[in-house]
């Protein structure tokens, strides 16, 4: 009997302590469902001042609700090391490019170690890695050690930056984690504007001021391009002038994406008064085109072409995007911004972002001004001209300002990741999985639903095939999704959709080990043991079968969430939480049950069905 | 109440028939793998899924044209909810351009009947490969592991017996989903994550039951000559019967719960679980234990069993 009491007392403990952590989720939905019933916006306000702790209190314990019951984003992104190893190299010749286009091609479908890659391409070709990376002493593991390191800063870095641009932006608890050597993973709950969001992670806000070439370079410049590309349209395209060529651009939108290969003299037209512009719907072919290696080669040294990042119009509403030849070598670059603003500008009401930068920033700015007045100087963000302006005089106070946003919250959108600075890499998103609020809800209903049903049908079935030691075995699965869903709120773990199929199926296997030690039982009656000794012998000899099938269950469980993602581990997780508990609640609770029920002869031999 | 009361089926009698039978479920399941493939869904193949609701009913014969018209390409069928269409398509650029198109294209083309895109799914053709290989290293690690598991608890025949079952199970779900793959509506049957998630759940339950036999066989033979082998196999499949149908029935419980309420987003899970609890319910009594013996026939030593109580 004293071994009883041990275990009436660990039952009990785990009973409250199950109760105890799920309290504070009943405690967050009867304030919801309280704030919800005031009649008036007042009363719920003031109910909510009154109570305000509480309410915080019961939130932040109370079981979380995953993406998918919630509504929010999941997102998976990658950050392009390869362009950051790029950054590092030096001496870039025809060779380092062609071995690095082909790594990065043959490493697009894996998440594998982007710097082993890279090792392995350069000795293919017999290259050491020193001509082109840190110091030409450097054996091949050192350099390989250091761009590791350098490589793993950087994703660090990036998911603090992402980190810091979303906390800026304000969404509640959000969850980001690095997977493997280049991958981000973000989960973000009642997100609603997905594309501020996405605006927010992709743009790799690296701001730069450079300065723009004159435009007599930029036409020679085009000149050169279009001969070089096909000599006979040359002319045509040369005699283009904006009104020609906008009313075409209207004709064959349409079409556009599906006449991709098309010739870049084309979609290049010169205006009167000497600006370069392709129009609207050429804009990505151009993009792609212009940092090509063959067009690279056609412009003078340390120059590049860029667009603009917004089209400007014309009087019939086409747009068209500006070209610019500016200097490849930066002025100066957004590590010097210190602080940036969105606000209206003083003229008009167009959005602009306000930029004062530090010490050395500020005098640099002044000498870089200061010497190129009646010059443009282009500020560029991830590679997209803003504005040109002209500079009209030495600016000493290290402001600047970006113009040329569309609105308003595009503005505040760069005030946040100019803040945070720059990533390290361009990054790209892989996956994405977002789901509305309303489908959330529907969710959460079936899933409610499919518990409820679950647990009566078990329920009843065990009751009405093994009568009162059914019973046992009710109880013993009721303390077992206790214990799942306090598990689930007390680690903080979410709940999703999966998950809850995960505690449905748990319920229907939590009692095979029931079944398993009553069909025993009954064996044993029938051989006619008493009931006492039937019970001990039913226990005893069940038990390996029930260990070893728990054992399987759960590491098949455990493997699910090893390489499952996302909403699948939420599956795994309860899975395994409702195995592991169902080894103690099927086979040491019910067996206290039993035990009592024996020892106050409330059991018969009829007690088994 | 009882289902079974004292059965006296003479299994390993008749296992030659139970050998065909599932012979021609893998036959025709792997016909069928070859000849028609798996449908894939986005997890492992890359591209779009879009849910789109509409406030009234709507026939998606003409959401299907309007979305062809606008330059969305692919497929849109029946959600398994009321007033939604799921729109599949191979897109993988930007999700804002998607849905932007959808929202534009149905909001002129249907005015009476507003549509709200419910949830996006985008992925991308390099992490849908990436998915695909940690599915196949997930399985092959719940099978080797249990390999190990079941050779450690009773002897390596028992072990191997038990995985050729899980992989049986396994092949024959597979084969189905190939059969019956884009025939409903109401569940599209297409192989993603949730279904793999299925598959390893089978792999650890298919053993359940056949372990339950196992241990059965394992406890009487203790001390038994080799020429009675037969009877004690064909008592002990008889003796654990009814427990291994009331454990899946139990289990078959909840999945067919599941089934009827969770959702569309769960029914594929759901039907690969039905399936395999039933073929792993047949295939631990007909294919588990009969290969032992079988095994063990041909074999000359005696079974060496460790554990057990």
């Amino acid at each position: 009997m004293k071994n009883n009491s041990f275990k009436l007392i660990l039952i009990a403990v785990a009973a409250l302590v199950s109760v105890w952590s799920i309290w504070p989720t009943y405690r967050d939905y009867a304030f919801t469902k309280k704030l919800g019933s005031f009649h008036s916006s007042e009363d719920s306000l003031k109910y909510a001042l009154d109570h305000r702790s509480e309410i915080e209190h019961a939130k932040e314990k109370s079981l979380k609700l995953g993406l998918d019951l919630k509504g929010g984003m999941h997102l998976v992104m990658e950050v392009d090391l390869f362009d950051l190893i790029e950054q590092k190299a030096w001496n870039k010749d025809a060779n380092f490019h062609r071995i690095m286009a082909s790594v990065r091609n043959s490493a697009g479908s894996s998440n594998d170690n982007v710097v082993d890659l890279l090792a392995a391409g350069f000795k293919k070709e017999n290259i050491r890695l020193s001509r082109y990376f840190y110091d030409i002493r450097n054996t091949d593991q050192e350099i390989v050690d250091k761009l590791n390191k350098e490589s793993q800063d950087a994703l660090v870095r990036a998911k603090e930056i992402i980190r810091n641009r979303i906390d800026q932006y304000g969404v509640a608890e959000p969850v980001i984690q690095t997977q493997g050597s280049r991958r981000l993973i973000i989960e973000l709950s009642g997100v609603t504007d997905e594309v501020r969001v996405r605006r927010l992670l992709k743009g790799t806000a690296k701001l730069e001021f450079r300065l723009v070439k004159e435009p007599e370079m930029l036409l020679r410049a085009i000149e050169r391009i279009n001969s070089a590309q096909v000599q006979p349209t040359a002319q045509a395209a040369q005699a283009d002038s904006a009104a020609v060529a906008a009313p075409v651009a209207g004709n064959t939108a349409p079409s556009a994406k599906a006449a991709a290969p098309r010739k870049l003299s084309d979609v290049i037209g010169v205006m009167q008064n000497g600006l370069v512009f392709t129009p609207d719907y050429a804009r990505d072919y151009v993009a792609s085109r212009l940092g090509s290696e063959e067009l690279r080669a056609l412009l003078p040294q340390d120059t590049e072409l860029l667009l603009a990042a917004k089209p400007l119009q014309t009087e019939k509403g086409e747009k068209y995007y500006p070209i610019y030849l500016v200097q490849k070598t930066p002025e100066l670059t957004g590590g010097v911004i210190t602080e940036a603003k969105a606000t209206f500008g003083a003229d008009n009401a167009q959005p602009e972002v306000l930029m004062s930068m530090n010490e050395e920033g500020t005098s640099k700015w002044a000498r870089i001004t200061g010497a190129n007045i009646g010059k443009q100087i282009a500020i560029v963000l991830d590679g997209s001209v803003y504005s040109a302006p002209v500079v009209q005089s030495r600016i000493p106070s290290g402001n600047s300002v970006i113009n040329g946003i569309s609105g308003l919250d595009e503005a505040k959108d760069l005030e946040i990741i100019l803040k945070a600075g720059a990533l390290p890499a361009p990054v790209r998103i892989l996956e994405e999985r977002t789901v509305g609020p309303s489908l959330g809800s529907d969710y959460i209903r079936a899933g409610l639903f499919s518990m409820l049903w679950g647990f009566a049908a078990v329920a009843v079935f065990m009751i009405v095939y093994y009568h009162k030691a059914g019973i046992a075995a009710d109880l013993a699965l009721v303390l077992n999704i206790l214990i799942v869903v306090s598990v689930l709120a007390g680690f903080s773990a979410s709940l999703t959709l999966p998950g809850i199929a995960g505690i449905v199926l748990t319920m229907g296997m939590a009692v095979d080990a029931n079944v398993l030690i009553y069909e025993r039982i009954r064996e044993e009656l029938d051989e006619g043991k008493n009931l006492r000794m039937a019970v001990d012998a039913g226990y005893n000899r069940a038990f390996s079968s029930i260990l070893d099938s728990h054992v399987t269950t759960l590491s098949a469980a455990f493997l699910l969430y090893v390489y499952g993602i996302g909403p699948i581990q939420g599956f795994a997780v309860t899975l395994m939480i409702g195995t592991g508990a169902s080894l103690f609640t099927a086979v040491v609770v019910t067996r206290v049950i039993f035990d009592l029920m024996l020892g106050g002869k409330f059991m018969t031999d009829k007690s088994f069905g | 109440m009882r289902v079974f009361k004292k059965t006296n089926f003479n299994f390993i009698k008749h296992r030659g028939i139970a050998y065909i039978i599932s012979c021609l479920l893998l036959v025709s399941g792997i016909v069928s793998l070859v000849t028609r493939g798996l449908n894939y869904g986005i997890d492992f193949k890359g591209g779009s899924e879009v849910v789109i609701r509409f406030d009234k009913p709507v026939d998606v014969g003409a959401v299907r044209a309007i979305l062809g018209s606008a330059g969305v390409n692919g497929s849109v069928k029946q959600y398994g909810m009321d007033r939604a269409v799921l729109l599949r398509t191979d897109f993988h650029g930007e999700t804002t351009n998607l849905k932007a198109l959808i929202s534009n294209s149905l909001a002129t083309r249907i005015a009476g009947n507003p549509a709200q895109i419910l949830s996006i799914q985008a992925v991308g053709p390099s992490i849908a490969a990436d998915m695909k290989l940690s599915a196949i290293k997930a399985l092959a690690a719940a099978l080797i592991g249990i390999l190990l598991y079941v050779s450690v608890r009773f002897e390596f025949k028992f072990a191997a017996a038990g995985v050729v079952a899980i992989f049986h199970d396994v092949l024959t779900v597979l084969g189905l989903f190939s059969l019956l793959g884009g025939i409903f509506d109401f569940m599209p049957l297409e192989v993603d994550q949730s279904i793999i998630a299925a598959f390893l759940t089978i792999a650890g339950y298919s053993i359940t039951d056949t372990v339950v036999v196992y241990d059965r066989i394992r406890e009487r033979l203790r001390g038994q000559k080799p020429s009675d082998y037969e009877r004690i196999f064909n008592e002990s499949m008889n003796q654990t019967l009814s427990r291994t149908i009331i454990t899946s029935g139990t289990v078959m419980i909840s999945v067919l719960i599941l089934f009827i309420f969770a959702g569309p987003a769960i029914r594929g899970f759901a039907f690969a679980m039905c399936a395999g609890i039933l073929i792993g319910t047949y295939s631990s009594i007909f294919v588990a234990a009969p290969l032992v013996f079988d095994w063990q026939k041909r074999s000359n030593s005696p079974i060496k069993l460790r554990g057990g109580s």
